[in-house]
């Protein structure tokens, strides 16, 4: 998972990062930014291209940062809520390089990226010079060597550093990437202007203070925390979606989203149930119906389960269970192909004979629009 | 070693002795997989399980058995272990089943493969399968039919849905790699180009993909370099991703353009692959071509 700019430098600085000082601000009310200025207010959202989506605002005086944050916050950038900005002394008279460290899966090993043409720019610019390294910190270091020897001779020193801290922090905190830019380079050294930090979430389990960091930020991280907690993934796409999901597997509910959204449906969420950990207990397709059924625009609920393993006959008499304890609502309509289906489908019709069970998706997705015409 | 793949491969099960390890080593055996042995969980177990002999480690394993391949029906904190010590005790094709490796382990157990020369296939994979003659793993056999096309796949369940209505439509597969859904794994879809293209008895290559990682990128460029390509069909989940989120799979993550299906599918395109935006229209394309 990316995490957020704040947190991604908090993490970076832990490694020995230089980072600004910087506010992160919540609610614009009563807030005065410190020292003389100009500032830069930036939207905290996990996503790339922020500059371009008009998520970084330069501001040359106080008037300008309450300006932008009333602007950014309570927005959405990019699908994500805007629940807090990060504000920042703006650096004048700085060079903007670009240096990030990215696991490459084809080596097994680190890939190792830097220009002294940083910032908004290098994200469109795509092709930039890199080395490969294994994962060990020293062998990063000396393949840095080679990109570094096109570096002005006073920044070496500072740029090393920083490949450093960047190897420390990817290889000791298990992460995909570690990425800054810009990363401004000055008389006074290297210091972070951004960062970009994702986060491997199968460490959770083992790292507490990784895991920790992710559930500071319930905001910011609705999905991860709910992963976390839960130990299934739903992911919210749209809190005015009109159609609901229960769904296994990600791929799959992946197509079943976007063969949705092609069809002119708009889904409210995606969710893997992970039906092969429901060990005999309705509790997570209870959890899962009724976070669908708390928000309002939804009109149908589709169950779309392609059973390998699961025993479906178990599975439709969880989900009757479900819908019992729920006291759901809304209209479903159900699709169980694999393992047992039979005995499933004869276990809704029995208990929720209100539930219109079909064989295919695309039968499926017929049923769904006759149901939320009006 | 998936190209010299066959009924008689003798097949390990390491975990055997655990949940997981004893329901699906029958259903393998059941479908025709030559399982010739596996390792315990536990210190306590029997000599033998199900007819299967059950050894203290995969090194005894192999030295009684001869088996060249095996399948980790481990947890993911023991994934690691046990693929470093299934390579170093000479097995030529590791599974690993478990989803949850943690990225940094599943570079270990990538260099360990490749220091060794042996494949491996996972993390977070339902595994691989020789249609209507052996499988490596719990691929539904309702999904599995016989027939020559080639179909590789990130996601688990979005292939099952793939085979199952290539069947329903008259169509089958002749050999069937689940790649897994982590970002760093074992082998990719570029490496399985040269053994499809090489397999006499596969026509077409049906690749199904998703969102995040730049593997669709590295087969694209693998396919526009191959000369007489076989016809290639691609589905790539996650149009509607979220972008910053990972979808249920740990490497389904984009940030900025990175991963994202725009870029996949322009890259396949341009190489030659014909990208299909539904299960059913990819299903009729095969059907067609």
């Amino acid at each position: 998972m990316l995490l957020v700019e704040a947190d991604g430098k908090a993490l970076l600085a832990r490694h020995g990062i230089r980072v600004l000082p910087a506010t992160l601000v919540r609610q614009e009310e009563g807030f005065r930014p410190e020292g003389p200025g100009p500032w830069v207010v930036k939207a905290q959202v996990p996503v790339g291209g922020r500059g371009k989506a008009g998520g970084i605002a330069f501001c040359r005086d106080a008037a300008a940062v309450t300006e932008a944050l009333q602007r950014l916050l309570g927005g959405t950038l990019r699908g994500h809520p805007v629940t807090a900005c990060l504000v920042e002394q703006a650096v004048a008279g700085a060079e903007e390089h670009y240096l990030s460290l990215l696991v490459d899966p084809a080596s097994y090993g680190v890939r190792i990226a830097w220009t002294r043409a940083g910032g908004i720019e290098v994200e469109e610019a795509g092709e930039l010079a890199t080395r490969l390294a294994p994962p060990e910190e020293g062998a990063i270091q000396a393949a840095a060597e080679e990109l570094l020897a096109e570096a002005p001779p006073r920044d070496r020193a500072a740029l090393r550093d920083a490949v450093a801290g960047l190897a420390r922090a990817l290889l000791r905190d298990g992460l995909l990437l570690a990425e800054v830019n810009p990363l401004f380079l000055g008389p006074d050294g290297a210091v972070a202007g951004d960062a970009k930090v994702v986060l491997d979430l199968n460490l959770a389990e083992t790292r507490t203070d990784l895991r920790d960091l992710v559930l500071a930020r319930p905001e910011a991280y609705p999905d991860a925390v709910r992963k976390l907690e839960e130990g299934f993934d739903y992911v919210e796409l749209d809190p005015e979606g009109e159609l609901g999901l229960v769904t296994t597997g990600a791929g799959l509910s992946m197509v079943v989203v976007d063969e949705m959204q092609a069809a002119g449906l708009k889904p409210l969420n995606f969710c893997d149930l992970r039906t092969g950990q429901l060990r005999g207990d309705p509790a997570r397709l209870v959890r899962v119906l009724g976070w669908i059924a708390e928000r309002r625009r939804v009109r149908v609920v589709l169950v779309n389960i392609f059973a390998g393993i699961t025993d479906l006959g178990e599975f439709g008499r969880l989900l009757s269970d479900a819908l019992d304890r729920t006291g759901l609502r809304l209209p479903v309509v159900a699709r169980l192909v694999g393992n047992g289906a039979a005995a499933g489908r004869a276990e809704l019709e029995r208990r929720h004979p209100e539930i219109a069970v079909v064989d295919s998706l695309p039968e499926a997705l017929a049923r769904i629009a006759a149901l939320r015409a009006p | 070693m998936i190209a010299s793949l066959s009924a008689r491969t003798p097949v390990l099960v390491l975990g055997l002795t655990g949940r997981m390890g004893r329901a699906h080593a029958a259903h393998m055996r059941r479908y025709g997989t030559n399982i010739v042995g596996g390792t315990a969980i536990r210190a306590d177990a029997p000599a033998e399980q199900d007819g299967i002999p059950v050894f203290a480690d995969v090194a005894a394993a192999v030295a009684a058995t001869g088996a060249q391949a095996a399948i980790a029906m481990v947890p993911p904190a023991g994934t690691r272990a046990a693929a470093e010590a299934a390579f170093a005790a000479g097995i030529r094709l590791l599974v690993t089943i478990a989803e949850g490796v943690p990225v940094h382990d599943s570079i270990a157990i990538g260099r360990a493969a490749r220091a060794a020369g042996a494949t491996w296939v996972g993390p977070s994979t339902p595994g691989l399968a020789l249609p209507g003659r052996m499988k490596i793993g719990f691929l539904p056999d309702v999904a599995l039919c016989p027939g020559d096309v080639a179909l590789m796949s990130k996601s688990g369940t979005l292939s099952y849905e793939v085979g199952y209505r290539m069947a329903q439509r008259g169509l089958g597969q002749s050999l069937w790699v689940g790649v897994g859904g982590d970002p760093v794994k074992g082998v990719r879809f570029a490496e399985l180009l040269p053994v499809f293209q090489a397999d006499p008895a596969t026509r077409a290559i049906v690749l199904v993909g998703e969102v995040g990682g730049v593997e669709e990128e590295e087969f694209a460029a693998a396919l526009a370099a191959t000369p007489d390509a076989k016809p290639v069909f691609a589905i790539i989940a996650g149009r509607e991703a979220k972008e910053g989120v990972s979808m249920g799979h740990a490497g389904a993550l984009t940030w900025g353009e990175f991963g994202t299906h725009a870029a996949k599918q322009a890259r396949l395109t341009t190489a030659g692959a014909r990208c299909c935006a539904t299960v059913e229209a990819l299903v009729e394309a095969l059907a067609a071509g």
